[in-house]
């Protein structure tokens, strides 16, 4: 077999994250010599998904600061070994990122086809964290009223509110185009909820309701953004199947998408090698000499790698935490014929929880609860993914968070933790940039729903590789390949 | 192994191939489909996976065969490549002891990735390389008397598939001996309990639970859900 230092290469492609792993699918019928390398010893990078045992190791590498955008990790089983199954029973997400149905990166996993080999899954309700309001009453889980018919049907908020409710959902339809440009882009950089409350006249629980939809980590989106948020939450309800605006990929999220696009790169030639680093670079010389850290020297034309220096101080906070619960009551089809739901959202608004010394809360508390049906746990357990930006406390308010939760849930018997997780995933402000032969992706963004703007930086690297060659209509649009036609399946 | 008579229960089972490079992973799977087919079809590089049917009395199994597509060159499999494979086929090559070796490696490591269920079948490839006579029965096959390329015996290779509790076979991909009998032992192999459904790659008992859960991203769309009109 022919060495690696025998191969001039084309690119060497560093990191196994989503958007390196969608490049290698991007370049992988491109007849291009693609190398790639990861430091890591698994697929995924900061969208990995990992067993409990990964999780240790993971944490150990934290600690000692070989994660570059994480910190602060920590993991504690609860009640000894009682209650947990082996480690590869679970698959837990580092960015269990919900995908909205309007993504352009379901359309490219479509064109593309490596969508066949993954599974996706419904993202049900949205629900909001309602604290008692004494101690003789239990706190409430209300269900977003984010369709009309749900809207119609909602017990929970006044005939009065509904109507505000029901003008403003009209008005999102359509919000791009005037006159309802005209009614927003004066207030464009303003928060989200003043126009809520100047416009539509919403009191604060409405204007929860919204902020919820918009999943802002600080609550303090504004009006432009929000509105396109929320408009791509609307317009992807329904849009494949009854009930549902998000799917999730089965079995950690972006982790299997970044897995199966290796998997494609593979088929299409790539050469892969995990566990092994860039250790020197000399970009100096064309091609691009690298020494890698199994030893190897290679020469390659053009690197892409990601920047995983973090810029910025500030990040978000996580809890994961393994329940021995199905939770069942949180997945239940609201819709006829909906796809059963695998994995439900459950904001706790700001000032809905307080720290150990009594302060509220100033920013939400996001919950992205995954059922057993997500291969995230065995049956009869649940992952619960909780996320902050709050800077102050947030360890103490996921933990509240966490505490806080079971009271809310109706029916099912209080669930016992068994595991948990915890850590800090810091952001940048860097973006993606080629610098000759060079590209540097951005670090992956921490939101709760998967952001299309890191698409156009993969395409924009697949750009940079393929110089002129590049068809832009024949982006991520293949044909199946041999053998992946199934006469069963309905194509 | 032809396609006829009355339609009877048919199973979706994924395989996947492991093995050290060059001992015939690729050349055993295109043996097995191209026999089927009649069809002078080329060897397809890049072949994600490779679907083939195998006819048994009650029931057809349709193997999704996956390959490493090298990926195991550099230990770099991913865990998506083992989920949900309901049978392995582990090949090595039996003029290459070190091979032997590397085939022990990925059992161990299919025991640890994969599911408990799994039907492992130990391969070794090359018969005809031997001068066994059962392997050197094809046109052109052989190295000629007294020239024995074997390495790895018989007993050795069996004993320890024995011990591991897999299927066992010496076979040629290139004269094509025992090569349908490999696939044939491993579809009766496979539990019944574990194919109730016909349906999507590692379908299980659970999949019947999963079809009405899986979101289609091809199916037909909502006709009314063009931008939100379901709102």
């Amino acid at each position: 077999m022919e060495s690696l230092a025998d191969t001039l290469w084309d690119v060497v492609i560093c990191g196994t994250g989503l958007q390196q792993s969608l490049l290698a699918l991007a370049l992988s019928r491109s007849d291009k010599k693609v190398l790639h390398i990861d430091p890591n010893d698994f697929y995924g990078g900061a969208e990995a998904a990992f067993s409990l045992q990964e999780v240790e190791s993971w944490v150990e590498k934290v600690e000692t600061g070989k994660e570059g955008l994480f910190e602060a990790a920590s993991v504690k089983k609860l009640g000894g070994d009682t209650g947990l199954s082996f480690p590869r029973a679970y698959s837990l997400a580092l960015a269990p990122q919900l995908i909205h149905a309007r993504s352009t990166l379901l359309s490219q996993l479509v064109s593309s086809r490596a969508y066949r080999q993954v599974e996706f899954l419904a993202v049900g309700s949205f629900s909001i964290f309602k604290p008692s309001p004494d101690s003789s009453q239990k706190p409430t889980l209300v269900r977003i009223p984010s369709t009309r018919e749900d809207v119609f049907s909602t017990t929970a908020i006044s005939a009065k509110a509904k109507r505000g409710l029901m003008k403003f959902l009209k008005f999102v339809l359509d919000y791009d185009i005037t006159p309802q440009t005209d009614t927003w882009q004066p207030h464009a950089d303003a928060p989200l909820t003043e126009f809520l409350l100047k416009e539509f006249k919403m009191d604060q629980e409405l204007q929860t309701y919204i902020i919820t939809l918009t999943l802002s980590l600080d609550g303090k989106i504004n009006t432009r953004d929000g509105l396109a948020v929320i408009h791509r939450h609307l317009s992807s309800m329904g849009m494949y199947g009854p009930g549902f605006a998000a799917l999730y990929p089965k079995w950690g999220g972006l982790s299997e998408i970044a897995q199966v696009s290796c998997r494609a790169g593979a088929v299409g030639g790539a050469v892969y090698m995990l566990g092994t680093g860039v250790k020197t670079m000399n970009d100096k010389d064309d091609p691009i000499v690298i020494e890698l850290s199994s030893g190897d020297t290679i020469k390659t034309r053009k690197v892409v790698r990601a920047n995983e220096s973090a810029t910025d101080r500030f990040g978000i906070n996580r809890l994961v935490a393994v329940v021995g619960s199905s939770l069942k009551s949180l997945f239940e089809s609201t819709v006829e014929g909906a796809p059963k739901p695998a994995v439900a959202i459950v904001a706790f608004p700001a000032g809905s929880l307080s720290t150990a010394t009594g302060e509220a809360s100033t920013s939400p508390v996001y919950l992205s609860v995954h059922s057993s049906d997500t291969g995230e746990c065995p049956a009869n357990q649940s992952v619960l993914y909780f996320t902050t930006g709050s800077e102050h406390a947030s360890q103490d308010l996921l933990q509240q968070a966490l505490d806080s939760f079971p009271a809310a849930l109706s029916g099912d018997t209080v669930p016992q933790c068994l595991y948990k997780l915890q850590y800090k995933q810091l952001q940048s402000s860097a973006h993606s940039q080629a610098n000759g032969s060079i590209f540097d992706f951005a670090p992956p963004a921490s939101a709760l729903a998967f952001d299309d703007s890191i698409l156009q930086s993969v395409q924009d690297a697949w750009k940079m590789v393929l110089g002129d060659e590049a068809v832009e209509e024949e982006y991520l649009t293949f044909a199946d390949r041999e053998g992946a036609m199934d006469d069963d399946e309905s194509v | 192994m032809a396609d006829s008579g009355a339609p009877k229960p048919s199973s979706s089972v994924k395989l996947v191939l492991l093995g050290e490079a060059a001992v015939g992973k690729s050349s055993l799977v295109l043996r097995f489909v191209n026999n089927d087919f009649q069809e002078n079809k080329e060897p397809t590089i890049g072949a994600a996976f490779l679907t083939q049917k195998c006819n048994l009395p009650t029931r057809t199994i349709k193997f999704e065969i996956w390959d490493t597509a090298g990926q195991e060159r550099f230990a770099s499999l991913a865990p998506m490549y083992y989920r949900n494979a309901q049978a392995a086929l582990v090949v090595y090559d039996l003029t290459k002891p070190t091979s032997l070796i590397k085939a022990k490696h990925w059992v161990a490591e299919l025991q640890r990735q994969a599911s408990p269920g799994i039907v492992i079948a130990l391969v070794g490839n090359k018969l005809d390389l031997t001068n066994d006579s059962a392997g050197g029965d094809g046109e052109g096959a052989g190295v000629g008397d007294g020239e024995d390329a074997r390495k790895v015996t018989t007993e050795e290779a069996k004993s320890y598939a024995e011990e591991e509790g897999l299927l066992f076979f010496e076979t040629s991909a290139k004269t094509g001996y025992n090569v349908t009998e490999v696939f044939t032992a491993i579809a009766n192999a496979i539990p019944e309990t574990s194919l109730k459904t016909a349906r999507g790659p590692g379908a299980s008992s659970a999949a019947a639970r999963t079809e009405e859960q899986r979101v289609n991203l091809n199916g037909p769309r909502d006709p009314n859900a063009k931008e939100g009109c379901a709102c």
